[in-house]
């Protein structure tokens, strides 16, 4: 038996959306009969190690029904065996690690285990080893941690170590600065620290795309005969399919087939899982087909990775691309390829009205839909200052009277058509002749007024709308409206929440005067957002990490509930950055740039920031910027006491530009006071034109407590200008954290909100800025290929929508 | 523990027909459908039909077989108090008891139907093709108040003289027996499935045995016919093949290759066919196959041309060989532009590169025939 125990760390989340809701990455299907932790698993097997403890993140049920007794992998013993340990506290959030203090909550565990040597290796590692070689690896290198790689030196977030070394570090967690053993390896400069490179094909599995590659890898000889090896096969759930059928006139090349399944049509260069049907006249290319899944005749299948028991209908085409996989979910029902008629209702759109970040989305949307070749409508109300403006080019479409609480009204609605966009306006003067958007008492009978206009004027649409998409809470009197009336009662709607922290608590009287009373009775609120997100069809949110965090009522507060009731109709889809936003296009610095010229004009605009802030010029200062409102969710409790302290160092700047909470403002004044030739303050500043921060600064800060999806990580980004984020919401998902060995990653993030961990990676970017210039620029690289495009957010929505109408 | 009904699946047959197929193993571990073995039927009926104690009596070549049915849990008839038990040939004080015969064999061993206190036995054999709920069997039993029921179904009229040939009355009570009559007076076939009354055999095996009464067919229906009991017949309708010979192996392949819901194998979740799962890869289809009607196992590897064939698991189809009408029992490498038609390939044989075999008549190619071909032509 080996003198090992293996810590399987499936605590990441990876980059997957749709294929992880039902399961975590290593419960994934994989090469058409295996999951992921089949591989993990059957090397432990294959090494004689029979201590196994996999620490998942949460939805571990798939995990779990997989492993069973662990007797296929000779894990059911009496003594050791394999254990699940799950997260003790579910208020904790994501990591992409497993950290110490994970490892804490089973202390038992480790301290129970006899073997001395401990294994710390992902569950969603595809690959064949024998794991006694690196063992014997570290025992002849003396080495105090081993770190093994890829042998194109990826990091596969696999140690291995003493466990007296490791129990150190799990004991103390709270008080050392490393969370996990990847910090351990980069920073413990006293450990001798050694890397073994494992020399064949190995697949770190952490996205959608990863999946894809990893399944077509299987394809070449070479990689089969590396992960399947006669002295070490791998072990999987039995089951209990026939062999592989193949009809009469089937066409099938470079493709994995696993038993049971029917192949009756053509499959070219596709791994086609256990019980998976392709009918007769089906075409199905460079796929991932999972089990059960059915492709009927006429159907076309094509770069596209298909969850278990999809079922593509007659002639629909799926068709993605290497840069955009399609990705199906479990059980999903895809439809011929009909165009869809969305029309979003909202408050606001750019460039008609624009308070916030809500007005960028609805636009970007509607216009990414019309882009994409779907009807699209936007709906919203007729306010003065778009009458002013767009009066020449409205057209008046309907007009009638409405009940409202027994008093009637009179509506209008206008037309506006542009990109192929049709625009609806909603005229009442009643309610929406006001100098502003928001901001009166009545501002709950105002958007239940405009919900029942809209409705009203649903009659006029030639095709009626496929699919209502409501925003934020403005709308959220709709979905029980269409219920409530019998030729709308099917009709589906979507409601995205941008931020939940708007909710639209208003007097209950507004129920009764929607005839709404028989729904909620007894009442005295209205919560316009709780009702939506308890009767629109399907919910979504704008970061995949921020919909995980709205389970936790530290982030959903008083709708926790109604957000847990709805979990499995609820989704994250992240927002896109406008692609005129361009560094190489802008005419408001003093040198455009591109990948090409951004070493030598990121230190012109450096100076010229540092010149109009009246800071000291050189470009061996380390300018932090921010751009921001000032408030306690940006993170200013954390940010004052780290900057405070970063500022002791003579080589560092900030600046920021801003309005907000006046006693931050005071704080930051104070510190400007202690550190003035070093600090930049632009407080009430016009912030449309603020790029000359975005494209002088070194850093771009933002520790906010909590950010649904957050814009300013993503100009920075493409700015080259680098991120230091706290792990959460949109924050997370858009930067990766730099890592000095394999040279990946677009920021720095930390995970507590706690000064201390901004201070340390700041401190950390800091060293990389001063000690490494080709680090520095790899980074700036890796920022600037970062990408998040609207269309793929429009794409998503429109899979989103397609899942509605199956 | 107590027990109303447990089963006994007889696979003791030598399979001389099969020829080289059975020549070192058992012929319930005769491989069918690429992936199956002939004993999966039976056991995953019994694993369907709710029976939790079945007794195993073997005789020739047990080993594989055995190592193969395991604990039995691959069936899901692995439990604590009961399950899968091997009836293996044992020496007495006296005697060796080797079994002479189906009835004969399960007399040897009444002591696990004692030991059950089990008041139904029902008797199987280990290499039949088929898909049945047995309780329905034992529901008719019961119903019909006898004290045994044979299952039967109708064959042609061709090869109903290879079968025992029952002659029913208008309420499906057995009136006459005949084992492989040359003139068949009926199309009835028994399928070797009988299901008793333990008073009922008791008696016919033990208090009333007669030295020649080792065979079921043969001799103890006849007896029990004789004795005027009251004998029920089952009638089954479904596919149902007895794979006796190398013709009627590769025969029940081609009518799998024929009708897409044989036994509803790729379909059904109701009633699976269980086999063991040997951790293999699934199979690779490179660049130059072309497959049309064709079942084909894990871990093969096909770059040739396959046409209504059954392809065992772990067997290597090189570019350019061209396969028809054929049963590749598993781990068979094919070579290059090798040609076969109308064969059976056993186990574990290489063919090597070029090999033509064609003929309209069937043909078992083993590493046997291989090497006197060699011998031939060399």
């Amino acid at each position: 038996m080996a003198n090992l125990f293996m810590v399987v760390d499936a605590s990441s989340k990876g980059a997957f959306n749709k294929l992880c809701r039902h399961r975590i990455p290593g419960a994934l299907p994989f090469g058409a009969k295996y999951r992921l932790i089949d591989f993990t698993l059957s090397n432990c097997k294959n090494s004689g190690i029979t201590n196994v403890a996999i620490f998942p993140y949460g939805n571990y049920r798939s995990l779990a029904d997989h492993i069973g007794s662990g007797d296929r992998w000779d894990l059911n013993r009496r003594k050791d065996g394999i254990f699940i340990l799950p997260p003790k506290s579910l208020t904790v959030t994501f990591e992409d690690t497993i950290s110490f203090q994970r490892m804490y909550e089973h202390i038992e565990y480790f301290l129970r285990s006899a073997q001395e040597y401990a294994l710390v290796s992902p569950a969603n590692l595809v690959w064949n080893i024998d794991y006694q070689v690196i063992l014997h690896d570290h025992l002849f290198n003396q080495a105090d941690v081993t770190e093994v790689l890829s042998c194109d030196n990826r990091r596969i977030k696999t140690f291995l170590l003493s466990k007296r070394l490791l129990l150190d570090y799990v004991m103390s967690y709270d008080v050392i600065p490393y969370r996990n053993l990847s910090d351990v390896f980069d920073h413990a400069a006293s450990l001798k620290r050694h890397h073994y490179v494992f020399p064949t094909d190995c697949f770190l599995v952490d996205s959608p795309f990863a999946l894809f590659e990893a399944n077509m890898r299987l394809l070449l000889a070479e990689t089969r005969e590396a992960l399947f090896r006669e002295e070490r096969p791998i072990f999987s759930k039995e089951t209990m399919s026939a062999a592989a059928r193949y009809g009469e006139n089937a066409k099938v090349t470079n493709s994995i087939i696993a038993s049971g399944a029917v192949v009756e049509g053509i499959v070219e260069g596709s791994i086609i899982g256990r019980k998976a049907i392709i009918r007769e006249g089906a075409v199905v290319r460079n796929a991932v087909v999972m089990n059960q899944c059915l492709i009927e005749s006429g159907a076309s299948v094509a770069y596209a990775i298909l969850d278990k028991e999809t079922r593509v209908r007659q002639d629909a085409v799926v068709s993605g691309d290497l840069n955009q996989l399609y990705l199906s979910e479990k059980k999903q029902i895809v439809a011929g390829g009909r165009k869809l008629h969305i029309l979003q209702i909202t408050a606001e759109c750019h460039p008609f009205v624009k308070t916030g970040g809500l007005a960028d989305v609805v636009s970007s949307l509607s216009r990414e839909f019309a882009r994409l070749g779907f009807p699209s409508a936007v709906m919203m109300p007729l306010y003065p200052r778009i009458k002013d403006k767009y009066q020449l080019f409205l057209e008046l479409k309907a007009e009638q009277q409405l009940d409202y609480g027994g008093e009637r009204y009179r509506i209008s609605l206008y037309h506006y058509t542009d990109q192929n966009v049709d625009y609806y306006f909603v005229e009442a003067y009643e309610f929406f002749e006001r100098e502003h958007i928001y901001g009166y008492d009545d501002d709950g009978e105002r958007f239940a007024f405009f919900a029942k206009a809209a409705m009203a004027f649903f009659d006029i649409f030639d095709d009626r709308p496929d699919i209502i998409h409501i925003h934020d809470w403005h709308l959220g009197l709709l979905p029980p409206l269409l219920k409530n009336e019998e030729r709308y009662r099917e009709m589906k709607t979507i409601l995205t929440i941008h931020n939940i922290e708007y909710q639209g608590i208003h007097d209950a009287i507004i129920l009764h005067k929607l005839g709404l009373t028989a729904m909620w009775p007894n009442v005295q609120r209205v919560n316009f957002l709780e009702i939506a997100i308890q009767t629109a069809t399907k919910i979504t949110t704008v970061s995949e990490t921020y919909r995980d965090e709205l389970r936790y009522a530290y982030y959903s507060k008083n709708l926790v509930e109604a957000i847990n009731r709805r979990d499995r109709d609820f989704y994250g889809i992240l927002n896109g950055l406008e692609e005129d936003i361009d560094p190489g296009k802008d005419l408001t610095i003093v040198e455009k740039y591109t990948l090409v010229n951004v070493f030598s004009a990121k230190t012109k605009n450096k100076a010229d920031l540092q010149t109009r802030m009246g800071l000291s010029i050189g470009n061996e200062y380390f300018v932090m910027g921010m751009v921001t409102r000032i408030v306690e969710q940006k993170g200013f409790d954390i940010l004052l006491p780290a900057i405070d302290e970063l500022l002791k160092n003579p080589l560092v700047q900030f600046v920021i530009l801003g309005t907000g909470d006046a006693e931050y403002v005071r704080r930051l004044q104070q510190i400007k006071d202690r550190h003035p030739s070093q600090v930049a303050l632009n407080i009430g500043y016009n912030s449309t034109e603020p790029s000359y921060i975005y494209a002088g600064a070194d850093v771009y800060l933002m520790p906010s407590r909590y950010e649904p999806c957050g814009t300013s990580q993503m100009i920075a980004l493409k700015y080259g200008t680098i991120p230091i984020v706290r792990q959460t919401g949109g924050l997370n998902d858009t930067i990766e954290q730099f890592d000095a060995v394999t040279k990946r990653g677009n920021g720095f993030k930390f995970y507590n909100y706690d000064h201390r961990d901004l201070l340390f990676q700041t401190e950390n970017a800091l060293n990389v800025f001063q000690t490494s210039l080709r680090d520095w620029r790899q980074l700036i690289i890796n920022a600037m290929n970062s990408r998040y495009y609207p269309e793929d957010t429009a794409k998503a929505y429109i899979e989103l929508y397609r899942l509605m109408l199956a | 523990m107590k027990r109303n009904l447990i089963a006994m699946i007889l696979v003791g047959g030598k399979g001389t027909r099969l020829q080289q197929i059975t020549r070192d193993i058992a012929k319930p571990a005769v491989s069918f459908g690429a992936k199956y073995r002939l004993i999966d039927f039976t056991l995953s009926n019994i694993s369907n039909s709710n029976i939790d104690v079945v007794g195993i009596v073997t005789q020739y070549e047990p080993y594989e077989l055995m190592t193969y049915i395991g604990s039995g849990a691959s069936w899901d008839l692995d439990f604590i108090d009961g399950g899968i038990r091997f009836l293996t040939p044992y020496a007495t004080n006296e005697t060796v008891l080797w079994q002479q015969g189906t009835a004969h064999a399960v007399r040897q061993y009444f002591n696990f139907i004692v030991e059950n206190e089990a008041d139904y036995v029902l008797i199987l054999p280990g290499d039949h093709i088929y898909k049945m709920d047995y309780q329905r069997l034992f529901s008719y039993h019961l119903q019909r108040n006898a004290e045994i029921t044979i299952a039967a179904t109708k064959v042609g009229k061709e090869e109903a003289s290879r079968f025992g040939i029952m002659t029913i009355s208008s309420d499906n009570l057995l009136v006459d027996f005949q084992e492989k009559p040359k003139r068949p007076q009926s199309l009835l076939a028994s399928m070797g499935i009988y299901l008793f009354n333990t008073a009922a055999l008791k008696e016919l095996l033990l208090d009333g045995f007669a030295e020649g009464d080792v065979d079921f067919g043969k001799n103890v229906i006849p007896k029990a016919l004789r004795q005027k009991r009251r004998i029920a017949v089952y009638e089954y309708h479904d596919y149902w093949a007895d794979v006796g010979t190398v013709e009627s192996l590769w025969q029940a392949n081609m009518d799998l290759l024929d009708d897409p819901e044989f036994l509803t194998l790729n379909v059904s979740k109701i009633l699976p066919i269980y086999s063991k799962s040997l951790n293999l890869p699934p199979h690779v289809v490179l660049g130059r196959a072309h497959i049309s009607k064709a079942i084909i196992a894990d871990g093969s590897i096909i770059n040739g041309t396959i046409i209504r064939s059954t392809i065992g698991y772990q067997t290597i189809v090189e570019a350019g060989a061209v396969i028809e009408n054929a049963v590749i029992l598993p781990n068979v490498r094919i070579g290059r532009d090798a040609r076969l038609k109308n064969v059976i390939v056993n186990r574990n044989v290489i063919i090597p590169d070029g090999y033509v075999q064609e003929g309209e008549k069937l043909m078992l190619i083993d590493s046997e025939t291989l090497l006197k071909r060699g011998e031939a032509n060399g």
